[in-house]
């Protein structure tokens, strides 16, 4: 549905994108990831025809977006960064005139109103004028809009920022009910967020995509990175376990598993034992864990390890970046690396 | 053209729940309002200053008072057109949804000449007043109104082409004065220069346009002016915001 062939935009002394490429089948939930700064707007914005690119292509279902724009706004539902909206109008005033705008014909405006009101969870604001809304419902109103005329394709910009935890949990839902009848790229510099809604996620660091594939391929190399892989990023595993017994017990065992690198005693209940392991070698070591234990009679109630996250990829993704980056180029862009600093 | 008409009606919306209109047509009425007492004042106590003018000729004329205030009152009205959604990122939603730039700026002039009407719609009472105690020449008042059409087709195109070019509101105001008072100071050669300058000056002077159209001649060489001059602003403007998605 969507296809970018080496987007590219640069503004005076900056390269906000750099020869970004990727595509979207149809149906699918795609997370475009980066820090606060990576070029993630700016790539929406080329995508939806905010901004022009310097260089590279969009497709969007098949047809160059640059030279037929109408054709390809009308098949995407887009919702900005921050989403801006009119504050004097009320609700269904600004989704009507929204409607109207996206050529929903007279007739059928109110009717599509109510349905996107009630997709987006604010039926209940519909007659409040925008200025007097809190943030979480004027981005639901964002999301309402975006979804008018029913497009084949959703464009998100952060849409989750500023939103409660239930509110979070509702917008997820409601982009997971999307999938497989529209094709949906939602951006973000929240991993959870990513992990939690898409079938592929897509890393852009510094204007450059430096990762790609689906959330749980990502997850296993970066724990296989992190439990096996020497240098970088081989930071040993967290193990927790809990079980019957003295935590002592506990801690003279597992000290001597080989590739455990330390054991901490986490409570000093004599009935249950609690302790934190961290252990390099992944399964292998897990289950040499398992089998010493086993050996010396004690059980187990509970083991929990902290898998590696999204966020450890994207650690490893954008910190091996930063290391290939020619000392020029990291000169030349002292602002993007501020910006994506903090935003990490 | 549907999305034109669709913006045209929310700007128009927004013009008149915001306080800003009705404090630019309060100015304007209490300002010409004055103007126009004095005027008819005068004519009462002194039987006018010679020659044919009448009260409303004077008044769509040849006073101070009808230009000053515009030249304030219009940049109030055109600020807000295109540099408040630049502001506020609300053209971001506008311009990726199917629609022109073309449909987006002739939307917000025709907002903006709504506006234009509205300002102006209230003056008509002078007239009425008029013709109670006078012979009022409708003509020449249909004529005026004409005038006061043609003036305000470039005046808002102007300000609507500064505000797509200016960052925000003030910059649009503030550019949009500057326009139209240069504009306004070149028509004034017409009382200092000789020969083709002051022929150039006198096409370009609002005040020679008003004062033909005040006594009832409909000059069209004025009308192509106001014509050309709105048709090239609106041009621009649309460029302008063409050229914004390179930025």
């Amino acid at each position: 549905m969507i296809q970018v062939e080496q987007l590219t935009k640069r503004y005076v002394g900056t390269t906000v994108v750099d020869g970004v490429s990727f595509s979207l089948e149809e149906g699918e939930i795609v997370g475009f990831l980066g820090p606060n700064g990576a070029g993630k707007s700016t790539t929406l914005r080329m995508i939806t025809g905010f901004v022009a690119p310097t260089a590279g292509g969009v497709l969007v279902g098949g047809q160059d977006a640059l030279a037929h724009p109408l054709e390809a706004r009308r098949q995407i539902g887009y919702m900005p960064e921050g989403v801006p909206l009119y504050p004097e109008m009320r609700v269904r005033e600004y989704l009507s005139h929204r409607a109207e705008l996206k050529g929903v014909g007279r007739g059928d405006r109110g009717k599509e109103v109510d349905r996107v009101l009630e997709r987006a969870g604010v039926t209940d604001a519909r007659d409040r004028i925008i200025r007097q809304l809190s943030k979480g419902y004027r981005q639901r109103v964002g999301l309402a809009d975006a979804l008018l005329g029913d497009p084949p394709i959703l464009i998100l910009d952060e849409p989750t920022s500023g939103l409660d935890p239930n509110q979070i949990r509702q917008v997820r839902g409601l982009i997971r009910d999307l999938a497989g009848s529209k094709t949906v790229l939602v951006s973000t510099h929240i991993l959870p967020e990513v992990e939690a809604t898409c079938g592929r996620v897509i890393i852009i660091h510094r204007g450059k995509k430096v990762g790609e594939g689906d959330p749980k391929t990502l997850l296993s190399q970066a724990t296989q990175a992190a439990a096996t892989g020497p240098g970088k990023g081989s930071a040993p595993e967290t193990i927790m376990l809990r079980g019957p017994g003295s935590t002592d017990a506990f801690v003279r065992v597992l000290e001597n598993v080989p590739d455990v690198v330390g054991v901490e005693s986490k409570a000093s209940d004599q009935n249950e034992a609690l302790v934190q392991v961290y252990a390099r070698g992944g399964d292998r070591t897990v289950d040499a864990m398992f089998a010493a234990l086993v050996k010396a009679g004690l059980s187990l109630r509970e083991l929990r390890r902290t898998a590696a996250s999204l966020e450890d990829v994207f650690t490893q993704l954008t910190k091996e970046d930063v290391a290939a980056a020619s000392p020029e180029e990291t000169a030349s862009e002292p602002e993007e690396e501020g910006k994506s600093e903090d935003g990490s | 053209m549907k999305a034109a008409w669709a913006l045209a009606k929310r700007e128009i919306a927004s013009f008149f729940v915001s306080p800003v209109i009705y404090v630019v047509v309060v100015v304007w009425l209490l300002w010409s309002g004055f103007g126009f007492y004095l005027l008819a004042k005068h004519y009462a106590t002194n039987g006018g200053f010679g020659g044919s003018d009448t009260p409303l000729s004077m008044f769509f004329g040849q006073t101070i008072f009808f230009y000053v205030p515009l030249l304030v009152l219009v940049p109030v009205i055109t600020m807000k057109l295109l540099a408040e959604e630049k502001k506020s990122g609300t053209l971001e939603a506008l311009s990726t949804a199917p629609v022109t730039e073309t449909s987006i700026v002739l939307g917000k002039y025709v907002a903006a000449m709504a506006c234009w009407v509205a300002l102006w719609f209230p003056t008509t009472f002078y007239a009425w007043i008029t013709s109670r105690y006078g012979d009022v020449d409708w003509g020449a008042v249909g004529a005026s109104y004409l005038g006061v059409m043609g003036m305000g087709a470039y005046y808002m195109a102007i300000g609507l082409l500064m505000s797509a070019i200016a960052p925000n509101q003030i910059v649009a105001a503030v550019l949009t004065f500057l326009a139209l008072g240069i504009l306004f100071a070149v028509g004034l050669g017409q009382f200092v220069f000789d020969d083709i300058a002051r022929e150039v000056a006198e096409y370009i002077s609002v005040w020679a346009h008003m004062e033909s159209f005040a006594r009832g001649v409909v000059d069209s060489r004025y009308l192509v002016y106001d014509a050309s001059v709105a048709a090239l602003a609106l041009f621009l403007a649309v460029r302008v915001l063409a050229a914004r998605r390179l930025s």
